[in-house]
């Protein structure tokens, strides 16, 4: 998968970078409006990632760029401008996801994962991890073919740790990812923990492997053994 | 103490009229009397001369008697040494109206063949002082008539005069810093008037050029911020991914991971005040309270359980508000948000909606807040609490904005924060 990152600030950028390209990501990097313009002409990507503020150029051109070229690019808005005008133009311009920094790379992964599974499968598709298989147009799981009764937010929060798999997730951004705005208002994410073992237990019960690992001081792991 | 302005033309007027009316009726008085006295006084030495012209002549001793007799207003006496025409006031009997009667007399020296008489003659001021008091009188009515008109009008004038200065008296009262547009002061043709409409507008211009930077510069700050914390969160989002990490730097990066969290929260928070001051009537819609609360119940509910805080919710009618619904979610979400962050384990939460008011009242510390700065920015209960202080200060803007009302009480064992819509 090909990936383009608009993005002026560097360091910002070179975190995301290395956080996807240890997927089955290529990121590919443009810090200045002009290089991002050439970049969209030449090439197809499945997934844009545009900061608004540009120092020589206004993001959401970029967009209009976009259609006028008549390409289908997935675009993920990701900027520290947060307004709702700002994130209709956006939507109305063809983006088609909005992202406000500062934000996790977690929850920057499995943004991108969900749009290029909605742009290649019309979202009518199926996660699977080994034994485990998510069908998300219908929301169920089943394990080794044999359906769990499980709730919206335990899919949601699977969904998460195998879009992450094989990276430690903090309990900070797996709250945020599953409440939103509201969950970095709090200072208790103990929440969390009982998202993870209810999960855990179903699993089990399931007979799932147990992937989920705790990682000590840090958070929670998806691990594949 | 003040006084209205209109109250205080009106008693200073009051106050002259009164003086004016005190002064003025004894000097009236006293000068009518004087010219009427003057006029009978010249009346008196008219009939002496013509008494000396026609009469004297054809008087002699003989007839002195007869004469006497046939006059009562003009006598002729026996002579004693006064002055040509002295004039005294004196007063006879009078038989008709049987008491006494005041009169003016001249007394002049004649001579009738070789003696010397006096000539005396007197009008009665009986019925001049009944004219002087129906003159006085209708002098009186003439200038209470006048006063009470004059009163009338320049009260009418004072109230037409000063009515664009109280309409906009209303609106400097009723002005906000964060809603400059409101203001449409009144000209009028009074130069005063205009004057001080004018440095008033100047000033809330100045103030208001100030309050926007300020409250841009807020923005602005936070909005730079925004970077370097996603950029901080990316790196240890990224650092937490080692392989190698040891139990005490799993410890730090934890603690780091808070501080950020803490950092990006206070952000938040100033981006949402900014935002309140600058979009406050800005995406307004209708839409309910009880829709919110619904809707955050579930995840607040979530969040108690880790206190073991039980949540009631006691929903009696309907709010209907027209305002901004992301600012009302953030106006409740905050005032549930600090039910369960001040919570005790085991603690209750209620909530309530009925007759236009929206309460949250829960258990917590066994003392009310002290309450004078309660609503401030950065104001917290004690140091110790991991809250930015801005969670009530952020509740205050939304419900001051709408022109609502919050209140806070503690009342067995709960505090409560009401908002009255």
């Amino acid at each position: 998968m090909k990936l383009l990152l608009i993005e002026d600030e560097q360091e910002l950028a070179k975190s995301i970078q290395e956080y996807l390209n240890g997927n089955e990501f290529v990121c590919e990097w443009a810090n200045k409006f002009s290089t991002a313009l050439d970049k969209i002409s030449n090439y197809d990507y499945d997934c844009i990632l545009l900061d608004l503020m540009l120092p020589d150029g206004n993001g959401l051109e970029i967009l209009t760029e976009l259609k006028k070229q008549n390409k289908t690019d997935g675009v993920i808005i990701i900027s520290a401008k947060e307004t709702l005008d700002s994130r209709i133009e956006g939507f109305n311009l063809g983006a088609d996801d909005y992202l406000t920094k500062p934000f996790h790379l977690s929850e920057l992964l499995v943004r991108i994962q969900a749009l290029i599974r909605r742009k290649q499968f019309g979202g009518s598709n199926i996660v699977t991890f080994n034994e485990i298989e998510i069908d998300l147009q219908s929301k169920t799981v089943k394990v080794n073919h044999k359906l769990v009764e499980i709730t919206k937010k335990e899919i949601d929060l699977l969904l998460y740790l195998i879009g992450n798999h094989n990276r430690v997730l903090s309990k900070g951004a797996i709250a945020e990812h599953l409440s939103g705005d509201m969950a970095d208002m709090l200072d208790n994410h103990d929440f969390v923990y009982a998202h993870i073992k209810n999960l855990k237990k179903k699993l089990k019960s399931a007979n799932a492997v147990d992937y989920i690992k705790t990682v000590y001081g840090l958070g929670y792991k998806w691990q594949n053994e | 103490m003040s006084k209205k302005l209109l109250h205080k033309t009106q008693q200073i007027y009051l106050i002259f009229a009164i003086i004016i009316f005190i002064v003025i009726a004894p000097i009236f008085y006293i000068f009518s009397r004087w010219m009427y006295i003057n006029n009978i006084d010249e009346t008196l030495v008219d009939y002496k001369e013509d008494f000396i012209e026609k009469m004297l002549p054809k008087l002699t001793e003989e007839n002195l008697p007869v004469w006497n007799n046939f006059n009562t207003t003009q006598q002729i006496k026996q002579y004693y040494p006064i002055k040509r025409d002295t004039m005294f006031y004196t007063t006879y009997f009078s038989e008709i109206e049987q008491e006494l009667e005041p009169y003016r007399e001249l007394e002049t020296p004649i001579k009738i063949g070789e003696n010397n008489y006096i000539f005396t003659t007197k009008i009665s001021l009986f019925e001049s002082e009944d004219l002087i008091i129906s003159i006085a009188f209708l002098f009186f009515i003439l200038i209470t008539l006048l006063l009470i008109v004059l009163g009338i009008i320049t009260n009418k004038i004072s109230i037409k005069i000063w009515k664009p200065f109280y309409e906009n008296l209303a609106q400097f009262e009723a002005f906000k810093i964060d809603n400059p547009n409101k203001l449409h002061l009144k000209q009028t043709n009074i130069e005063e008037f205009n004057r001080l409409n004018l440095s008033i507008e100047k000033l809330i211009q100045n103030n208001y050029i100030i309050y926007e930077n300020q409250r841009e510069f807020v923005e602005n700050a936070a909005h730079e911020l925004q970077t370097p914390i996603a950029v901080f969160k990316g790196k240890i989002d990224i650092l937490m991914q080692r392989s190698d990490i040891t139990k005490g730097q799993a410890e730090l990066l934890e603690s780091l991971n808070d501080s950020i969290a803490r950092l990006n929260r206070l952000n938040k928070n100033l981006l949402t005040l900014s935002k309140i001051e600058k979009n406050n009537l800005n995406e307004i819609t209708s839409f309910q309270i009880k829709e919110i609360i619904e809707k955050q119940l579930e995840f607040f509910k979530e969040q108690a359980i880790q206190k073991n805080i039980h949540i009631e919710s006691h929903i009696n009618g309907v709010i209907n508000i027209s305002a901004n619904k992301g600012f009302t979610e953030i106006l409740c979400s905050n005032l549930l948000l600090n039910a369960i962050q001040h919570n005790v384990i085991n603690g209750n939460i209620s909530i309530y909606i009925a007759n236009n008011k929206f309460t949250v009242s829960n258990t917590g510390i066994s003392s009310a807040i002290k309450s004078e700065s309660l609503f401030n920015r950065f104001s917290k209960a004690s140091s110790s609490e991991k809250g930015n202080g801005l969670g009530l200060a952020i509740v205050k803007k939304i419900v001051d904005i709408n022109n609502w009302s919050i209140s806070y009480k503690y009342e067995n064992n709960a505090h409560s924060f009401t908002v009255t819509f």
